[in-house]
C-alpha cells in the first residue's frame, strides 16, 4: 500500500510539472473529444488480492470546453472466505453522469483534466453464501444459502486527473467516493460486496481507478487566448 | 499555478482519507443472538428479580445457563438455530416450570469482519403454570441486541 502511496503521489507531482502555461496567440484551438478508457487497476489489484477481479471501461464525451458527458461500465468478482462463511458474488454495474475540469480551456486545451465527475450508479448482482457455520449454546449449525439477483442503486462523486501523454493517449487516475442509495437486499441479507460499489455493509464506499484512455477529436473550437 | 496546487491538495487529502478507509478492520459488533426475557411479580406489574433462577435448556440439563442465580430481573436464552422450536426448563424460587418457544430462524449479516449470525422470529410460546402465570411475547424479533422480547409474569 505505501508503494501504491508513493507512486500516486509522484505521479501527482509529475503531472502539476507538465502543464504548460498559454503561449503567445491570440486564439487557440481546442478540441473537443470523445473518450475511451480502460481501467488498470482493478486487473492489478487482481494481482495483490485474487477475491476481487473487476474489469472496468469508460467512454466521455464533450460538452463543451469544460464539461463532459461520462458513462462507467464494468463486471467484478469477488469472493470472500473465513472460519464461519463464504461469500460469492458477481455482476456488471454502469454510471452515468457529468465531469467537470477546474482547468481552464487555455491551459488544458483538451489535453489535461482536474476536476470531478458527479454519476448515478447501478449494479446488477448475484450473490451466494455456499457455507456459513454458526456455533451457540446448542451446538453448531451449517447452512448454505442459494443464489439470489438484486439491483443496487448509488451515487458517486470522482475527483481525479487526466494528462496526455502520447498524441491522444492519455493516463489518469480517478478517485470514486461512493453514496449507497439501495442495496437491493433486505436488513438482514445484506451484500458483503456490491460490484461497482464496494463493501455492501457500509453506507459509504471509496475506490480508485488508474485509467488508460484513447481520445479521439471530433471537433474543433477556437478559442480567444485572455490577456493576463 | 496556485489554483492547480489547491486542487492537488484536495485530491492528496482525498487520496489519504482512501487509504485510512481501506484499512481492514477486525469483528467488533456484536454477534451472539439472544432472547431477553424479563421476570414480573403479578398484580404489582413492576420487575422484580426471583429469590433464585436456574434455568437449562431441555435435554441439557447438564449445561445450565444460569445455576441458583440472583438478582437477575432479565435473563438471556439462546434459541436454537438448527430447529424451529427449543423449550427451556426455568427453576424458579425452587419450582420448575418449562417454556417452549416457535420461531422461524433466518441468516443477518453483522459485518464482512464478523460474518453472519442467525436472528430469529417468534411465532409461538407455551409454557407450564406451576409458579409462571403468564408469559407476553413484546418483541417478535430476536437479535444481537439484547432486547426485552417476552414477559414472565410469575
Amino acid at each position: 500500500m505505501k508503494k501504491t502511496f508513493v507512486f500516486f503521489t509522484e505521479l501527482l507531482i509529475l503531472c502539476a510539472m507538465t502543464f504548460p502555461d498559454a503561449i503567445g496567440q491570440d486564439t487557440i484551438s481546442f478540441p473537443l473529444k470523445i473518450r475511451i478508457g480502460a481501467d488498470l487497476y482493478g486487473p492489478a489489484y487482481y494481482y495483490a488480492d485474487k477475491n476481487t477481479f473487476t474489469i472496468e471501461g469508460f467512454f466521455s464525451i464533450d460538452r463543451d470546453t469544460l464539461k463532459s458527458w461520462s458513462f462507467d461500465a464494468g463486471y467484478s468478482r469477488f469472493e470472500f472466505e473465513q472460519y464461519n462463511y463464504h461469500y460469492n458474488c458477481k455482476g456488471v454495474f454502469l454510471c452515468s453522469g457529468i465531469e467537470f475540469n477546474v482547468i481552464s480551456p487555455e491551459s488544458s486545451r483538451g489535453k489535461y483534466f482536474a476536476g470531478a465527475g458527479l454519476k448515478y450508479g447501478m449494479s446488477y448482482y448475484t450473490h451466494e453464501i455456499p457455507f456459513l457455520k454458526s456455533e451457540n449454546y446448542w451446538g453448531n449449525v451449517n447452512i448454505s444459502v442459494k443464489p439470489s439477483s438484486q439491483l443496487a442503486h448509488f451515487i458517486e462523486a470522482s475527483p481525479g486527473i487526466r494528462t496526455e501523454i502520447f498524441s491522444n493517449l492519455s493516463i489518469g487516475w480517478t478517485i470514486r467516493l461512493r453514496i449507497l442509495i439501495y442495496s437491493g437486499t433486505d436488513r438482514d441479507m445484506k451484500s458483503v460486496y456490491i460490484p461497482g460499489y464496494g463493501n455492501g455493509t457500509k453506507s459509504f464506499s471509496p475506490g480508485i481507478n488508474y485509467y488508460l484512455v484513447w481520445s479521439i477529436p471530433y471537433k474543433y473550437l477556437k478559442l480567444r487566448k485572455r490577456n493576463h | 499555478m496556485e489554483k492547480h496546487a489547491s486542487v492537488y491538495g484536495i485530491l492528496l487529502s482525498v487520496f489519504l482519507f482512501f487509504l485510512y478507509s481501506c484499512t481492514p478492520e477486525s469483528c467488533k459488533e456484536e454477534t451472539v443472538t439472544l432472547l431477553g426475557a424479563t421476570f414480573y411479580r403479578t398484580g404489582t406489574g413492576k420487575t422484580g428479580a426471583p429469590d433464585s433462577v436456574t434455568v437449562f435448556g431441555t435435554g441439557k440439563e447438564t449445561s445450565p445457563l444460569y445455576k441458583n442465580a440472583t438478582g437477575k430481573p432479565v435473563i438471556y436464552l439462546p434459541l436454537d438455530p438448527s430447529s424451529g422450536e427449543c423449550s427451556f426448563i426455568l427453576k424458579i424460587n425452587g419450582i420448575n416450570d418449562t417454556i417452549k418457544f416457535i420461531y422461524n430462524t433466518f441468516p443477518h449479516l453483522v459485518s464482512k469482519e464478523c460474518g453472519y449470525t442467525f436472528f430469529h422470529n417468534i411465532s409461538g410460546c407455551k409454557f407450564t403454570e406451576n409458579i409462571i402465570d403468564t408469559v407476553f411475547v413484546t418483541n417478535k424479533r430476536i437479535t444481537t441486541q439484547n432486547e426485552e422480547n417476552i414477559r414472565i409474569f410469575y
